[in-house]
């Protein structure tokens, strides 16, 4: 589903991803570690368009997105959450929760002007978020301003809303971070849960391995800016190169 | 056109080019240290000429006294407007834009109550009175006591502020909540005494600018309002945090206001009402092209690092 | 003591309506869309220019007449031209009146449009405001030192409002102010429909975090410009009516004082709330005017203390407070943008009532 060939992206000097190549299949949860400074939120950054990456490809289902604008990359059904909590925090949660939705009608200044054209749609999409934040245990929030949500709410809700603009594959940096221990685990379920009622593929950066390695299927560790081992999670904990750089034995 | 036309020009440019080095570090400084693009730098700046008219109408025309007293006054306003407005807001988590909204009706409460004075102790377009010499006069060129006064306290004082800030633990303070406040906060620096005394240097220096821009032409309260764009122009071509390039822009805004004017008025017959335009068109072009002005050159490697 | 007070009501809300429609603009491009616009006046000034244009060129024109040049040596005879022409033809008056509207909305929308484009470059966000600024004083400089839009620094008088010819001066007044009202409301309308709704949405999540709304879907570069394009005609639109209210067209009426007069209106009533707008824009204008009168009464009982600088502490100082203790204004910002959470609670109250109903027939 993404593929990318020896990508690069430098910010002066320094190569902050220095020629990774990567797959993910439809369907798979890949984890993403390293140190940290290794690269790896510029890595998403560069994949979801928010970096223009200086060399090679990277291809969502075959088509090339490396250098598309963040929402055309995100009208191809990819979509990403970022490691500060990133709500639209003078907004209502559910607010949060309709924006992402495709294709709005009374998005354009001359459509919004009469009521009657988007507001049957708006309707729908309002049971549509209701459901997510329904599942998301977020429903009676739904009207409070998005700062008002704890932190584990706004991770939830930041994976959550996603989910209206209708992606296939997700990126997740750091879903747990600032997160109690307890809630981390859930957060994980509730993608796992995603995974399989929405067939969701998903890339997570996470610090917290030991959450991380009982949900995803393979993973790949980064180093200096390179992927240096890849596999499956019992094959990453035997690795020894893994274990040097990644947990200085 | 004359030589001595392009040669008063020129002198012009030295003259205002200083001053507007002057003020224009300060601005610099605040916005580099503090983060807060002040708009109320204007009225430190007119702070400071009314200091110097005052007390060379009422108390002493030494020029001495009366440039230095304008130090002390517009630094401790300075301090006041941190303390009372700036710092409140800051600690409220203030947008960048809430900041300078704030900047700007700072401003406009201390130029207006300086109109509110100075129409009632008729003190509008006041001269701060020292006698006229003429120093050198070789040819075209005539240099007078004031352009000396100008020019060299001007060249002094950032010369001064540069060696502070590099060779004192102050300086090296600042420049740690310059580069970035979180961590120089981690390390130690006492950020609220730093801030103070970055305020204190900040008004000091606009308010000496102020009296030397009053021996240079007149005092107003709308002075520092009518410069502060110039000075902002030569704090864009620094990049809004290299100090050489500020002063390097300071010259180069005073020139193109001066020499460069000139030379389109007598080449292309450019009016010279035109003139108050060049600053903004340099301040709208450097930030389209170039936004980190001179600021930018041979550190390249350093930017966008922390990603 | 109000000598005239109906004609003071009168043209005080000619006053509010040009202001609101200022107002309103600002509010949708900061109050929702977060786009600092510290140029506003520049935007009101085209609608002023515009004006300008029309009544020395225009009009004369749709008269059947040659249009004299407006400056110069034939100032007084074009003045007495289109003062003729708005006394005694006036459904020529009219129509260059809104064409003149017209015109001024284009010309305003194609410069916002453009306005927007810096911050794609700009590397800090209030750049932009200090762009914006920059960019209204060098064109108030340029139009002062250029003769064929306003005559330079002498400035254009004879731009009248387009119902001098009726018979008494309250009547005249009146017919503006109602005209002004009516384009006042007709942006209210607008303002407060795109600030509800799904686009108005968008405005917000572009002023929480452009980056993240972008990575959302939203076109953040097509959403700014849109605003810009609105905001900007409306303040064209109201620059025309501001400018023909006074009759006379000045580079130095419009400065960076104007633009902050509208910026203190915005905060004080309420950032992205359109009736927030309207308050802001209504006791800005009363304390103008206030201040006004009581300079003209301290002066006459030979007072030396002059309320019309008092007025910009005043401003300033509502300004300062509104920031420090009240950020969100008089009428804060509404939380459910489109009704969509009404609805949601309407929709659960619906599944409750049904569950109960199920509850019952099982029962």
């Amino acid at each position: 589903m993404l593929d990318l060939r020896t990508v690069r992206k430098h910010f002066g000097r320094l190569a902050a991803v220095a020629g990774v190549s990567l797959r993910v299949e439809a369907g798979e949860i890949v984890g993403l570690i390293g140190p940290n400074g290794s690269g790896k939120s510029t890595l998403l950054s560069t994949i979801a368009g928010a970096y223009c990456p200086d060399d090679g490809e990277i291809l969502l289902d075959g088509q090339p997105i490396g250098g598309l604008a963040p929402d055309q990359i995100f009208a191809r059904g990819l979509a990403r959450s970022y490691q500060d909590p990133s709500l639209f925090f003078r907004m209502s949660a559910l607010d949060n929760a309709l924006l992402p939705a495709r294709n709005q009608r009374g998005e354009r200044a001359r459509q919004a002007l009469w009521r009657g054209r988007w507001w049957g749609q708006e309707r729908a999409n309002t049971a549509e978020a209701a459901a997510i934040l329904h599942d998301l245990k977020l429903e009676a929030r739904a009207q409070a301003p998005a700062a008002d949500l704890s932190g584990g709410q706004m991770k939830l809700l930041e994976i959550g809303r996603t989910l209206m603009g209708e992606p296939r594959l997700l990126l997740l940096d750091e879903p747990t971070a600032g997160v109690a221990p307890g809630l981390a685990y859930t957060i994980f379920e509730e993608i796992e849960r995603m995974r399989r009622l929405h067939r969701l593929t998903f890339l997570i950066v996470e610090h917290r391995l030991e959450i991380l390695f009982d949900f995803v299927d393979r993973l790949y560790v980064m180093h200096l800016g390179q992927v240096i081992a890849d596999g499956k999670p019992a094959e990453i904990e035997k690795n020894a190169l893994v274990r040097e750089v990644y947990f200085g034995e | 056109m004359t030589l001595t036309q392009l040669v008063d020009s020129l002198v012009t440019t030295a003259q205002v080019g200083s001053l507007y080095a002057l003020m224009a570090v300060g601005l610099t400084l605040t916005m580099a240290v503090v983060k807060l693009p002040n708009f109320a730098h204007a009225e430190l700046i007119t702070f400071g000429a009314y200091t110097a008219l005052v007390v060379s109408l009422f108390v002493t025309t030494n020029p001495l006294f009366a440039i230095g007293l304008a130090f002390p006054a517009s630094a401790l306003l300075a301090w006041a407007i941190h303390r009372l407005v700036y710092r409140p807001l800051v600690r409220q988590k203030s947008t960048t834009y809430v900041l300078i909204l704030s900047s700007f009706a700072v401003g406009l409460i201390v130029r207006y109550t300086l109109f509110l004075l100075a129409d009632r102790y008729d003190l509008f377009d006041k001269r701060i009175q020292i006698p006229l010499q003429v120093l050198v006069a070789i040819g075209p060129l005539r240099l007078t006591n004031i352009f000396v006064w100008v020019t060299l306290s001007s060249i002094i004082l950032v010369i001064l502020l540069t060696l502070l800030l590099n060779f004192t633990s102050l300086g090296r303070q600042m420049r740690a909540l310059a580069d970035n406040d979180t961590l120089a906060r981690v390390l130690g620096v006492p950020v609220d005494r730093v801030t103070d005394l970055t305020w204190v240097l900040v008004g000091g220096m606009a308010g000496v600018a102020g009296a030397l821009w009053g021996l240079y032409t007149f005092v107003d309260p709308l002075v520092g309002w009518l410069i502060l764009l110039p000075v902002f122009a030569a704090a864009v071509l620094g990049g809004m945090r290299s100090f050489a390039g500020t002063i390097l822009g300071a010259y180069i805004v005073a020139f193109g206001e001066n020499t460069v004017m000139l030379l389109l008025n007598q080449t292309f017959g450019l009016d010279f009402s035109f003139k108050p335009a060049i600053p903004f068109v340099i301040i709208i072009l450097v930030l389209l092209i170039r936004p980190q002005g001179f600021g930018g050159i041979g550190r390249s490697a350093t930017e966008g690092g922390n990603a | 003591m109000i000598l005239d007070p109906i004609g003071t009501l009168i043209s005080l809300l000619t006053s509010f309506g040009v202001a609101a429609m200022i107002a309103l603009s600002l509010n949708l491009e900061y109050g929702l869309g977060g786009i600092p616009n510290f140029g506003k006046a520049l935007f009101v000034s085209i609608g002023a220019y515009t004006a300008g244009v029309t009544y020395t060129r225009l009009l004369p024109l749709l008269a059947g007449q040659a249009a004299p040049y407006p400056c110069g040596a034939g100032m007084s005879q074009a003045l007495q031209v289109r003062t003729e022409i708005m006394r005694t033809l006036p459904a020529v008056g009219l129509t260059n009146f809104l064409m003149t509207l017209v015109i001024a909305a284009f010309i305003g929308g194609i410069v916002g449009y453009l306005a927007s484009y810096p911050a794609l470059r700009l590397k800090d966000e209030w750049f932009l405001g200090l762009v914006l600024l920059a960019s209204s004083e060098v064109v108030r400089i340029v139009v002062r030192g250029a003769e064929p839009v306003i005559c330079a620094h002498n400035g254009l008088s004879g731009l009248s409002q387009p119902f001098v010819f009726l018979p008494t001066a309250q009547l005249r007044a009146a017919a503006f102010a109602g005209m002004t009202l009516l384009a006042a409301a007709l942006c209210y309308w607008f303002a407060q429909r795109v600030a509800r709704s799904p686009y108005g949405r968008m405005l917000k999540a572009m002023r929480e975090n452009s980056d993240v709304a972008s990575g959302l879907g939203k076109p953040m570069a097509r959403t700014r410009a849109s605003v810009m394009v609105i905001g900007s005609a409306m303040a064209a639109v109201a620059g025309v009516f501001f400018v023909t209210n006074i009759g006379f067209a000045s580079a130095n009426d419009y400065v960076v004082g104007l633009t902050l007069d509208i910026w203190v209106m915005i905060v004080l009533g309420g950032l992205g709330n359109m009736r927030g707008a309207l308050l802001g824009a209504a006791i800005i204008t009363l304390l103008d005017r206030a201040t006004a009168i009581a300079a003209i009464q301290a002066n006459m009982l030979g007072s030396q203390f002059d309320f019309n600088y008092a007025r910009y502490i005043l401003f300033a100082l509502i300004l300062l407070v509104m920031l420090r203790y009240r950020r969100q204004g008089l009428l804060p910002e509404q939380l459910d943008t489109t009704g969509a959470g009404k609805f949601l609670t309407k929709l659960r109250r619906q599944d409750v009532a049904s569950q109960k109903a199920t509850v019952n027939r099982h029962a």
